[in-house]
Order: C-alpha cells, then structure tokens, then sequence
C-alpha cells in the first residue's frame, strides 16, 4: 500500500477521491459484499474493505486509527441482529457503536464520516448502495483535513 | 462528625477493621486520612470540604494501603456507587471492604482551607445538582447529617455542555483541539479515577502501539477519546480526573457527555447497587439502532 | 553586579522592542480558564502581563524541555536510512517576570543536564533565553524557597531581578546578557531611597517565606540516605495516587522516556517526553519485576532524589520550594510539610531511627 498519509486517492486527472476504510464483518457483510462483486454490481473504488470476524471485534480505535492514517469515511457493518454468527456480538457491538457514534459527534467528527450498517450475506446491492452513497457522502464533505493535518509532520502541540 | 469517630474507633478497636480510609484536616484543607490508630479515630471529619472520591483507595493494586489491612471507608452517595463498581467488576469482594456510607449535602466545586462554607449555587460543585443519591444505600453503616439540606444546583457545566451542542462539529473539533492541545500525557486522569484500575492500560501498550505516549494533537485526542470511551456506563462523575488534571482540561465535560448519553440511550445511570448490571454488558433486542443504515 | 532604574514606560518599550524585532516574549498571563491564576504565555504588549503576583501554574520547564520533543526524525529510502537530529539551536526569546523560583529551577537543573553528558537541546534553549525576574512578593502558606537554600529574591538563574521601587523598578543586572538586554535602557544614578526601599522589599519577602520552613540543614541529605529503610516509608505516601501531576508542574522534575513513533511504513520521529518516578511502570523490568513496586518505594524515591541524592552528587536541593506540587495534588499529599516532618525526625533521632 502507498505511503498511509497520501491525502485521498487521486483519479486519472488527479483530481482528489475519498479513501474510506470499511470494518466488515466476515460472516454476513463480507459475503454480501462478495455477492456484488460476482453480481458484477457497479461500485466507486474508493472502500478498502478490512474482515473481521464479527462487528463486536470493531475497536473503536480501528475508526480512529483509520482516520489517522488516512481515511476520510469509514464504514463498520456487519449482520443484521439476530443473525450474528456468534448470536450476540452485533447486540453488544450495537450499544458500544451507540456511544462511540455520539462521542466522535460530540469531540467534533463530522457524523456523516463514519457510517453504521447491518448488511447481510445475500444483501449484494445493499452493499453497493452503501458503497456508492457513502462514497458520495464524503466526495460531499471532502478531505478530512482535520485528523490528517495532525500528523507529525510538524511539531508537537507544546 | 462524633458519630463517625465514635464508629470509627469501635471497628479499629475491635479489630473488625485495620485502616478506616476517610477524611481529615490537612495543612490546606481536608485530605484523605488513612486511620490505624483508634486513638486518632478523632482526626476524621466530615464537611462540604470532602469532595475527594476515596474509592479509588480500595484498588487492590495499591499495596501499600493493602498491606495495612481489612478497610473501612467512608464514601459519600456518589462515591459510593464508584464502589458498587469495583465490586460489579470483581475487583475487591463485599466482606473485604467495611462501608460507612454518609448522608451528604453537597461539597464545594474548589474547597480551601475554611470549613463551615455554606454552599450557594456559584460554589458548589457541579455534580450535586440533581442529587439521588444523598442517602446512600450500599453500606454497612449509615451516618445520618445533623442538617440534611437538598445541595443547590450549579448550572455551570449544563450550560456549558448545551454551548457545545449548539455548536457545529467544526467548532466542537477546534474547541477539544485547544482544550486537549494542554495534556501533556501525565495520565494523573487515570490514576486518579476509581475506574480506571486496568494493570495495562491501553494506552501503556507498545507491541502494537495503538496510541502514541508523547502530548501531540492525535495522540492526545486518541487517548482522552478512549479513556472516556472505556469508562462508558462505569464511570460515575465523580470528576477526580477532571480535579487531577495539571493543566486544568475540562473532562467532566467529556464524562458527564458520556454520562448523558449512557443514560439516554440505555435508560441507566450510575446507582450504588453492584447487583444492576453495567449497561455495556448487556443489550435489549430492541436497543435503538436509528443511526446503523 | 550593576543596578539600573528603569520606570514602566521604559519596560513596555523594551517589551515592544523586543516584540518588533520579532523575538518571542514570555510573560505570566492571566488563564484563560481561571482567572484568578496565572500562565506562562507568549505576549506582544507589557499590559498583557501581570506581574510579581503568585506563582503561575505551569513552571518554566516547558520552555527549556517540553513536554514532549522530537530528538530526530528518519526517513527510510531505496538509498538507505536518512536521519534528521533536531537543531540545538534556539531563537532567542525572553521571559519577562519569571519569578525567581521558577528561574533558580533551572540553574539547579543545568547540573545534571551537564553531568554524564551535555544536553545540548536543553542549553540550545538555555543559552536562546533571557530571564528577567521579578521580585517575589506573593508567596502563599505553601512557598518555601528560603528553606531549601533559595529566595524570593534569588539572583540563581535569572539575568536580571526586578525590584517594583518608587517610580519604577529597580534592576539588579546579574550576567553580560542581562548588561546586553538593558544596554543604554534606565538610568544607571538609583536615588538612595529607591535602594533602600528595595531592600526592604527584598528582605521582607525574604522574612514572610522563611516563616513557612526553616532551612533545611545539611545533614539532611545524609540522614536521608541512612534511613532510607526507615518504617516511615510506609506511612508517608497512603493517599498519593502515583498520578505523577506533581512531577509534571515541578520545575525541577526532569525525568523523560524516549520513543519511538512511525508516521508512515517508512518514515518516523523518535521523541523523549516527560515520565514520573511516580508511576507505577517507570521502574518496570522486561522480566516483569519492579524494584519500585508499591507507592512506599515510589515517594520515598521523590524524597530521596531531590533532598538527598541529587545535593550529594550536585551541591543542590533538586526543588525550588515553588510549592506547586501541594497545590496541584489531588489526594492531598503535602511536601513542605512532609519535608518539616522528615527534617524534625532527623532533629530527634540524628542518628537514625531502626534501619536494618
């Protein structure tokens, strides 16, 4: 992968286009994003898909590493509830994304950078919609200067 | 204040406990006092001064206060629930720990040295408005206030907290870039807090290294996001990290934020009963999830 | 050692001065947070500036050897590995009303940072500064500079005191770069009057801090050392949280961890930031054992550095007496009246309590 810090992807004209990070999870949402890949669906490029087993795997300092190191959206989905492999992981996941989703609002995250979604194995143009809508979403916020701004290319706060 | 020194004195003297953990006069106002002697079972004292949460004392990691024996403590409504927490969580057992719970009427936001300070709305701390727990139900002993008063009700940090949700989240992203530009990574937010009692904290790890030790801007805003983040739905704002703090950052902003939003998502708050379980280790079927797409 | 007379309309046109020629000017300021204390800011105009009132919350340290600082940073090529050490070089700045505490701190600190090896970030940033203190008038119940050696009108690390006088302020020049910053400034002619009632002023303050602490003695550092199994140890430091905020504010304290941090795959900064004996890992071994296990050891460590090892091997108490440790405590430990415990134990037992 390219240096983590590089702002974005750039396109064929070197225009700017979001990087965004999606946390999925293995059971449910990685297949269904498979499914629009065999479907052949069409999708803007700009999510780099990471598996995980379950949502509930989801740290929140996944999100805030992301952003750190380059992403200007990130996405965490996983099964629908009810439908975690592992019963409940998407239950407990649900409340602590809750918290974390309201924190990063109240710290000064913009909300619509970090998108929640339950999207399931035979759900391929969910997947799609999610993919090709949260790209928009973020085209429409743009680069997120502020997390990248802090990287240490310069000094430190004191 | 006789009846605590008198109970204290009894359980030291009887050897039902070995240190009575509660509060005493010190050069610069009252302070924690460590009692091991019945006959200095007179030195505690119990006023609006006693702000200090002192269940962090009873954190089995601390040896040397776990060298001196079986303790008694003596918490107030509020630090008393910090205890249902250690006991919630396993961290000390119920006949380890003698509970002298008091009947509180509010502390002082910045108590001195002068004891008998009336509290007004501008002076008391931010935390006793609103009140529930002012008569303390987890305990082994209950000392009643000679004067219960219901605290009055500072609005500072309420209003405080409405400013911020007026603003937009550029504004709230420059108001915690200023306000966490000043920690310096001291981390006596951690030490200081009841809750924060993990022998590795997160942010003590290397292999990976997660978040970065030194005071700069990501670093920074990584650390308090997670602190804040771990203590969700355990903390209960008793604002030792914000009174901890060197460099005066407002984290009982952050936790009482975290506080609210606990609350009103999963109906809970803080209580002294260790037999309610934290709202993060469970879940209802039908939780809100108006925010997942 | 001259002295000079300046009035206020001749300091705040030194400060614009100063500011014009773009040179970074520090001054205690009231908190934005709090405005009943005060912080070490940059300033552009003297007005900004309160002066000779109580100690400010943060020491000067930051100034000399922030809270955290890149030492280099590497960059990795097909080529090699490129390493970029920071510059030792500091542009000059001033520190306009540093209280003589704060400025005593880092003359006390210049010794082991010039010890095993010289440090050569910090006396970048010693040798960019000019310190010009004010005369200490505002100590509180918790100050005891006197006792360990210093005072309100300590010369120690500054490079000029100000004394407020009748009219203005007289100036004890105490270094060529206090000479060099008040060249052709004031009047070199003091009225007698303004001497004398500098004087007065001067041991006055002296008089109301001594009366917190009596000096510390010499053998104090030696008793110290040979009751350092005392039990004492073990009733000293119950309510200390080992949060380390002491060390943070603590002009003196000095202690750093270095790191090392990557911003990308190939590219990094190595930092050292300020660390505390205080806590509970900073003597924590790769084999899992911590000779500093408990808080007992911890403190009796505070103790021990700054009163006994440090005067053993530099000649000085590694403290100022600034008090800001008692103050910024949250569990209520106390060193000036810890230290006066200690020091009338030491009086009543010389020559050491059980120490097996």
């Amino acid at each position: 992968m390219s240096d983590d810090v590089e702002r974005g992807t750039s396109t064929a004209t070197g225009a700017w286009s979001p990087k965004i990070v999606a946390f999925v999870c293995n059971w449910c949402t990685y297949t269904g994003a498979d499914l629009a890949g065999t479907s052949r669906l069409k999708m803007d490029p700009n999510v780099r898909v990471i598996r995980l087993t379950c949502s509930s795997r989801v740290n929140p300092l996944f999100i805030i590493k992301a952003f750190e190191r380059g992403a200007d959206g990130v996405v965490v989905s996983g099964c629908h509830t009810g439908d975690c492999h592992y019963s409940t992981g998407n239950f407990y996941a649900r409340r602590r994304f809750a918290i974390l989703h309201d924190l990063l609002g109240f710290m000064g995250v913009e909300p619509n950078r970090v998108t929640f979604s339950w999207v399931s194995a035979s759900e391929g143009n969910k997947w799609q919609e999610l993919v090709n809508e949260t790209t928009e979403r973020i085209k429409a916020l743009g680069p997120f200067r502020e997390f990248q701004d802090m990287t240490q290319k310069g000094e430190a706060c004191q | 204040m006789k009846e605590l020194q008198d109970l204290a004195r009894k359980l030291l003297s009887e050897g039902t406990v070995k240190v009575v953990i509660g509060y005493e006069e010190g050069p610069r106002g009252a302070r924690a006092a460590f009692i091991t002697d019945p006959e200095k079972a007179d030195k505690l004292i119990f006023d609006t001064r006693c702000v200090q949460n002192l269940a962090s004392y009873l954190n089995p990691r601390r040896k040397q206060i776990a060298l001196l024996g079986k303790p008694a403590i003596v918490v107030k409504g509020c630090d008393a629930r910090s205890v249902a927490g250690l006991l919630r969580e396993n961290q000390i057992t119920r006949d380890s720990v003698v509970i002298i719970a008091m009947q509180c009427s509010g502390v002082l936001e910045n108590p001195g040295i002068e004891s008998d300070v009336e509290l007004t709305s501008e002076n008391v701390s931010v935390r006793c408005g609103g009140c529930d727990v002012c008569e303390p139900k987890l305990f082994d002993h209950y000392i009643k206030s000679a004067h219960p008063t219901v605290p009055p009700v500072n609005p500072k940090r309420a209003e405080q907290l409405a400013a911020l949700e007026k603003m937009t989240p550029a504004e709230r992203w420059d108001f915690w870039s200023k306000e966490l530009s000043r920690c310096i990574r001291c981390h006596a937010c951690r030490e200081a807090c009841p809750m924060c009692f993990c022998v590795q904290c997160t942010a003590d790890k290397g292999t990976p290294l997660w978040i970065d030790s030194s005071s700069t801007p990501r670093a920074n805003r990584a650390w308090q996001t997670m602190r804040v983040l771990h203590q969700a739905g355990r903390c209960v704002d008793c604002m030792e990290c914000e009174r901890a703090c060197p460099e005066h950052i407002p984290l009982g902003l952050l936790t009482r934020y975290v506080a609210n939003s606990v609350e009103k998502r999963f109906d809970y708050k803080a209580v002294d009963d260790p037999s309610v379980v934290a709202p993060m280790s469970v879940y209802r079927p039908d939780d809100d999830e108006e925010f997942i797409r | 050692m001259t002295q000079r007379f300046l009035s206020q309309a001749e300091l705040t046109a030194l400060v614009a001065e100063l500011v014009a020629a773009k040179t970074r000017v520090i001054a205690p300021v009231r908190a934005q947070d709090n405005p009943e204390q005060l912080d070490y800011m940059p300033i552009q105009k003297l007005e900004e500036a309160t002066f000779g009132a109580q100690v400010p919350r943060r020491s000067l340290k930051e100034f000399f050897l922030p809270a955290t600082e890149v030492l280099l940073r590497y960059v990795q090529t097909k080529e090699g590995v490129e390493i970029k050490a920071a510059p030792t070089e500091a542009p000059p700045f001033v520190i306009f009303s540093a209280t003589p505490c704060d400025a005593s701190g880092l003359d006390v600190v210049d010794k082991v940072m010039n010890w095993d090896y010289k440090d050569e970030l910090w006396f970048g940033r010693r040798e960019a500064a000019t310190i010009v203190s004010f005369l200490c008038a505002a100590m509180d119940a918790v100050c005891f500079c006197t006792a360990v050696g210093l005072g309100p009108d300590s010369f120690r690390g500054s490079d000029v005191l100000l004394v407020p006088v009748e009219g203005g302020y007289l100036a004890h020049i105490i270094t060529p770069k206090g000479e060099a910053l008040l060249k052709g400034k004031g009047k070199e002619e003091i009225p007698a009057s303004a001497k004398a009632a500098a004087e007065v002023a001067q041991s006055a303050a002296r008089e109301k801090v001594e009366a917190n602490l009596a000096k510390i003695p010499a053998e104090f550092a030696g008793w110290l050392a040979k009751n350092f199994d005392h039990p004492l140890w073990k009733t000293l430091s119950l309510r200390c949280h080992g949060c380390g905020a002491c060390a943070s504010i603590c002009p003196t304290c000095h202690c750093f961890d270095i790191v090392d941090e990557h911003d990308s795959s190939n590219e990094g900064v190595r930092r050292r930031n300020w660390d505390s004996c205080q806590t509970s890992k900073f003597t924590l071994h790769a084999s899992g054992h911590n000779p500093r296990g408990s808080q007992n050891e911890r403190f009796r460590q505070r103790i021990q550095h700054k009163f006994s090892i440090y005067p053993a091997k530099f000649g000085d108490i590694l403290c100022t007496g600034c008090g800001r440790c008692a103050r910024a405590c949250p569990g209520g430990m106390d060193l000036p009246t810890i230290v006066g415990e200690l020091m009338a134990m030491a009086k009543a037992e010389p020559e050491g309590g059980s120490n097996l």
